[in-house]
């Protein structure tokens, strides 16, 4: 993916573009608002990422502007405003991710490729099919070599949003946010057990394997095979 | 000059002057109903006298006129008669004022009219009219004005007296109220001073009388009092961040010194780890100061309580099965509340986390939800050990753990996110003796209507 990094702080800028370009993306970085927004209107990108405190033009502004003119590049702000207040008037500026510091740089790298695959989504499929499992999306049921399996429903969302970025590795937060729909702070290993319940019922029916446990990172369906 | 920059000083200069004006104004209608009023009808009187005395005077000629003249003198009235005749030729024919100006001049004149009554000389004053007559004849005729004058000067000279003793009594009256309200001003800057100073338990000095000075200076006392909690309180707070901090910093600098000594791969995990729990902590504080931060709750979001429950308990499902224990859920459908989704879910969490904790193997947790009357009850019931009664206020401080807390994970902050959260809602939250256990029973304010 070809990413505009716009990000203030020196040290964090350099790491962050140091990990996107080793899983292979090409990074531009720009150090303040106003020539960020210069650059993302010169090139085309898959994927912004934008610090929300900027100098000059701050990142809410450059998001503003940005959009104002129609350009619909994927936006990922970085804060270190956190709560839901900040969280919800970043969302509403037009940005499609918002990730708060101090993050990691699995969750960072997570969170830009699901941008990059928003993009091309759209995908109205009524089946999604992950190795030998089958998701029948308007049935709402998961089979395995055509058998079906009982999961609850939100085991069924867990697998659904995992088969949905196959390829690509899920963190415990997004699925929360996105199975769960709460933007909260599990105390516990809570939403690993919710896993493996569903990796238990999938292996039983002979689909082991499927999810895989991405160390320090989250869940992934077929990321070695990608 | 300080005593003019004096509020008290400038009202008591104001008051002295207006209090002057209607002195002034007083003394001026006084004088007009009480003098000017009689005056006038003296002089009119003078005018009717004068007039018949000249048509007398060419009808009957001087002699007649000195006879009427003197008639008129003799007979008793309210006020002394006082005449002059004078002749052509400057000689008196008749006259009863001691004195008068030699030649004549003003139409009206007020001369002076000393007459001798039983022996005692007594100093009169006469209004006189002064004319004189085509063949030169002068006729002077007057009546006495004595007691209006004797009143005019008694009001001229209090005026004189009591004006600037007024001034001079506002002044200085202006000046000791302005020094007395100054002390007491200068009694609540004073402690202000202090507390400006950095010394938060310095109060304003009271009297005990009541007055507003007093119910002032209480007013201040109890902001004072709110004001060093509240900073006792973020002092302990940042005491015990530092402290509980401390330990994890310690121990990721080991790690990493010992990960740099021998290059050990274990190490960087265990730096990883207290870094997340350095993070977790600081997020839970932070998060917690937001909340209280934020004051109270301002959006409306109506929140479906009932679903949010079924959620969090779904949440837990896993984790309470691991545990061989029961986790119930009995909640009345379409239990909606004005609230914060994520703060509500983040608060129902902790307090299920914690009761999936604590709750030993095979133990139960339960969970209703139900309208009593215009409120809503959560309640949350565990099978754990339960808190002692003596420390279950003391549970939602930040950091604060019971002895039996510390043999499971968790930095203290749980519940006191779950207290910020409540507060936040304005819904109280009790926990009370669940025999056994801890019983949590969270109350929302219903929807109105």
């Amino acid at each position: 993916m070809h990413i505009l990094l716009i990000e203030d702080d020196p040290r964090v800028a350099a790491f962050v573009a140091k990990s996107l370009r080793e899983e292979g993306h090409v990074v531009d970085h720009r150090p303040d608002g106003q020539s960020g927004l210069t650059q993302a209107n010169a090139e085309r990108y898959d994927a912004i990422v934008l610090d929300r405190m900027l100098p000059q033009l701050d990142g809410l502004g450059v998001l503003e502007a940005l959009r104002g003119t129609g350009d619909q590049t994927p936006v990922l702000i970085l804060s270190a405003l956190g709560d839901t207040e900040e969280r919800v008037r970043g969302l509403r500026a037009g940005s499609d991710d918002y990730l708060a510091k101090p993050f990691s740089v699995a969750e960072l790298l997570a969170r830009v490729e699901a941008l990059g695959r928003r993009q091309t989504g759209g995908e109205m499929a009524k089946c999604i099919t992950a190795g030998n499992v089958t998701i029948d999306l308007a049935a709402r049921v998961v089979r395995v070599r055509g058998t079906r399996i009982e999961v609850t429903d939100r085991e069924f969302r867990i697998l659904e949003y995992l088969a949905r970025n196959e390829g690509r590795v899920v963190t415990r937060a997004m699925l929360l946010e996105h199975v769960w729909d709460y933007n909260f702070d599990p105390q516990t290993n809570i939403i690993d057990q919710h896993v493996s319940r569903l990796r238990q019922k999938l292996d039983r029916a002979g689909a082991a394997s499927l999810i895989e446990t991405v160390r320090g990172a989250g869940y992934s369906i077929g990321r070695s095979a990608a | 000059m300080k005593l003019l920059r004096s509020l008290t000083f400038r009202l008591a200069l104001y008051y002295a002057g207006l209090f002057s004006l209607s002195m002034l104004l007083l003394g001026a209608l006084y004088y007009a109903v009480v003098i000017r009023a009689p005056l006038e009808t003296v002089r009119r009187g003078l005018v009717v006298e004068a007039e018949r005395f000249t048509e007398l005077h060419s009808r009957l000629g001087p002699e007649a006129l000195a006879a009427e003249l003197e008639r008129r003198a003799a007979q008793p009235a309210d006020r002394l008669a006082y005449h002059v005749l004078i002749d052509p030729s400057g000689a008196t024919v008749t006259a009863n004022l001691p004195s008068w100006p030699r030649s004549p001049g003003d139409e009206w004149i007020r001369v002076e009219a000393d007459i001798a009554q039983e022996g005692d000389e007594d100093e009169h004053e006469a209004l006189v009219s002064d004319r004189t007559f085509p063949d030169g004849t002068r006729l002077l005729v007057g009546r006495d004005i004595d007691d209006l004058d004797e009143i005019q000067e008694t009001v001229t000279d209090t005026l004189v007296w009591l004006l600037p003793a007024v001034v001079l009594l506002s002044l200085g009256g202006g000046a000791l109220m302005s020094r007395a309200v100054g002390r007491r001003i200068e009694g609540v800057a004073a402690a202000a001073r202090g507390v400006i100073a950095g010394d938060l338990s310095e109060r304003v000095a009271l009297r005990g009388s009541g007055d507003d000075f007093d119910r002032l200076g209480d007013t201040l006392n109890l902001m004072l009092d709110r004001i060093e909690q509240a900073m006792e309180s973020v002092r302990r707070v940042s005491d015990s961040v530092a402290h509980e901090l401390r330990t994890p910093l310690t121990r990721l600098r080991a790690s990493l010194a010992e990960l740099e000594r021998t290059g050990d791969r274990e190490a960087i995990a265990e730096a990883v780890q207290e870094a997340e729990r350095l993070e977790t902590i600081f997020n839970a504080v932070l998060r917690i100061a937001r909340i209280e931060a934020a004051g109270k709750l301002r959006s409306t979001e109506r929140v479906d309580l009932s679903a949010l429950l079924a959620d969090a308990a779904e949440l837990y499902q896993p984790e309470a099965e691991d545990r061989n224990q029961v986790l119930a859920v009995d909640v009345e459908p379409d239990l909606v509340v004005e609230g914060d989704r994520d703060l509500l879910f983040q608060a129902v969490a902790n307090l299920l986390d914690n009761a999936v904790k604590f709750s030993p193997e095979g133990g139960r947790v339960r969970i209703f939800g139900r309208r009593d009357r215009t409120n809503i009850v959560v309640v949350i019931e565990d099978t754990g050990p339960g808190v002692a009664a003596e420390l279950r206020d003391r549970i939602t401080e930040r950091f604060f753990r019971t002895a039996e807390a510390e043999e499971v994970s968790g930095a203290g902050l749980g519940l006191a996110l779950v207290a910020a959260v409540s507060r936040f809602h304005d819904a109280p939250i009790r926990f009370t003796s669940g025999d056994p256990g801890l019983r949590v029973e969270w109350e929302f304010p219903g929807e109105p209507g």
